[in-house]
């Protein structure tokens, strides 16, 4: 534990807090004990930040199943040759040793929400005052006919980080010029809105760079619209001309089947055989941890109360970014992030008696078009009428100056560098 | 090295020089504000984070904010509120923080020091 003056600070402010006016929830007990699970956005920035500003007075545990964290944002800009792998691989150890959070490497098998415990597959059992669920997204394996877990080796996702992210540069490395790639866009809610079509830019880009420039590029989307796509598509069409096709539902008529086996793809309108790779990016849902606990409905996401980021069914679990309702916060990492601050200045309100305050939102989601060229689109938002609501939004223009699009990108880096920052460090 | 990026609208002059020149009026007109509270400015300061590294280091396409003089601090989040400064994010940020959590802010940033 490293002790900065602002530790000290905010420590002698919570101890003030608690033994005069401040009635922590768990009085009596050492030690408030909260458990964070999953290791992303949401959890680390949670388990950080509880740790960090009660100065101890909170024992916290961050339960995460992989021993690195390998990130979904700028996954893209891997796959588009801009950034190395390990640029996306991060390690906890500072959470452990500059803050003294417990570290369990283990999965989370089930939530005891009667007894307040977590039971991890290698049989321990965590109890907590509080528990913070971040554990991301699950994907649909059913969403698409034809797909299935065992098919994502053949017509991978790369949805989820590691091997799927490789798989997809693999695919595209391999795709010959003339070839086509079918992407199959995911239906609404799910993670990262422009993430499709920043994947879309960035295969043009690398196929452009390396002298394939007539391979095409085909987004058979079951959306009628998409994120930015007033400015993504007179883009695309400024960059790379004709190489990105993208189809509405209008016009493919819906997708009818896949098969892993002959690369085809079966819309109502059009069969694509013998595509050079299909990358299918499946419907989603919250991550097992939250379904099984009861917070989420079939196949849905978890209902939070917009002031606390806590869930309806259960106020002693708190249920962060991408598996969570965030009303109109999209699914992000910078969502999940911001999110997990209210969540933790709310909990060591309640367990340390630390001032609280009324809980505000941002998010800003960047996007690389080409070199050089990056759009953004972003908001604020405050709880309302029950759920978070968008106060107000900005977004990039189509035909922005090239110095504009240069800043965009530039802050796009510098802001990966610090929400890495502000989650491991 | 903490003024990079930052870029006044409708001036052909360098940057740093412009905003040299913005900031000393405003502190003509603005007094000098009495220290923020520490508590708001510390959770509000947790917004910033996930852009603007606490230790002061920057990857150049975001400024570093800490250690500024807190009247700097609180000129600069008032001209992006006035939308004199470009920044569609800063903008929108500035817009909904009140009188209160811009001096908490500033003195909560003022307060710690670059560890680069
Ligand atoms: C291609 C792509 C590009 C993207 N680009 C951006 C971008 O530019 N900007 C942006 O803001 N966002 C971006 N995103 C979205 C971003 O990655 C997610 O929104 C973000 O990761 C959500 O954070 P989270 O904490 O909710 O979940 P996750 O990041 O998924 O973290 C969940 C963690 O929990 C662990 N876990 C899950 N269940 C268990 C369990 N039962 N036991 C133990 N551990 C468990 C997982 O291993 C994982 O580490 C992108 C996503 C993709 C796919």
């Amino acid at each position: 534990m490293k002790l900065t003056r602002r530790n000290v600070t905010a420590g002698s402010v919570a101890l003030l807090a608690a033994s005069s006016i401040g009635a922590p929830a768990v009085l009596g007990q050492a030690k408030a004990r909260v458990v964070v699970v999953g290791g992303g956005p949401g959890g680390a920035t949670a388990a950080k930040y509880l740790a960090r500003d009660s100065n101890g007075a909170i024992a916290v545990t961050l339960v995460e199943e992989n021993e690195t964290y390998q990130t979904c944002f700028h996954s893209n800009l891997y796959i588009g040759g801009f950034k190395t792998y390990d640029e996306i691989v991060h390690r906890y150890d500072a959470l452990a040793s500059a803050y003294g959070i417990a570290l369990a490497r283990s999965r989370a098998m089930q939530v005891d929400r009667d007894r307040k415990e977590v039971v991890l597959a290698d049989g321990r059992r965590l109890p907590y005052d509080r528990l913070v669920l971040s554990p991301g997204i699950d994907l649909k394996y059913d969403s698409v006919p034809g797909w299935s877990k065992e098919a994502e080796e053949v017509m991978p996702h790369g949805w989820k980080p590691g091997r799927q992210t490789q798989l997809i540069r693999e695919r595209l490395d391999a795709v010959p010029d003339g070839g086509t790639i079918v992407m199959i866009a995911p239906p609404n809610p799910y993670r990262c809105p422009p993430g499709p079509y920043e994947r879309a830019s960035m295969f043009a880009h690398v196929l452009m760079a390396t002298g394939r420039s007539k391979a095409r590029i085909v987004i058979l989307d079951p959306k009628e619209s998409f994120s930015k796509q007033g400015v993504f598509m007179p883009d695309w069409e400024k960059r790379y001309g004709a190489m990105i096709e993208w189809l509405g539902p209008k016009v493919h008529d819906g997708i009818k089947s896949v098969d892993p086996k002959t690369e085809t793809v079966v819309t109502g309108f059009e069969t694509y055989e013998n595509c050079a790779f299909v990358n299918v990016i499946p419907a989603q849902m919250a991550g097992a941890i939250a379904r099984d606990a009861g917070l989420a409905p079939a196949g849905g996401y978890c209902a939070i109360d917009p002031a606390t980021m806590k869930s309806v069914a259960d106020a002693n679990i708190v249920v962060l970014g991408d598996a969570c309702n965030a009303g109109d916060m999209p699914k992000s990492a910078f969502s999940a992030n911001n999110q997990a601050k209210v969540a933790a200045m709310i909990l060591r309100g309640e367990l340390v008696g630390a001032p609280t305050f009324p809980a505000r939102y941002l998010n800003t989601c960047w996007s690389l078009v080409d070199t050089d060229d990056a759009i953004k689109v972003g908001g604020r938002y405050e709880p309302k009428d029950g759920r978070i609501a968008a106060v107000e939004t900005f977004i990039s223009q189509p035909g922005e100056s090239t110095e504009i699009r240069r800043q965009t990108q530039a802050e796009n880096i510098a802001w990966y560098d610090a929400i890495c920052a502000d989650m491991f460090t | 090295m903490g003024w990079d990026g930052i870029k006044l609208r409708h001036t052909q002059s360098p940057a740093g020089f412009a905003l040299l020149g913005a900031l000393g009026l405003l502190f003509a007109v603005a007094p000098v504000q009495a220290a923020g509270d520490r508590a708001l400015g510390e959770y509000l300061a947790s917004e910033c984070t996930s852009c603007h590294q606490l230790s002061g280091r920057s990857s150049g396409g975001i400024p570093a904010i800490v250690g500024w003089p807190e009247e700097q601090f609180v000129a600069v989040l008032n001209s992006y509120a006035r939308k004199e400064r470009d920044s569609q994010t800063m903008q929108a940020i500035a817009a909904r923080l009140s009188r209160d959590d811009v001096t908490a802010l500033a003195t909560y940033f003022a307060s710690l020091t670059s560890k680069p």
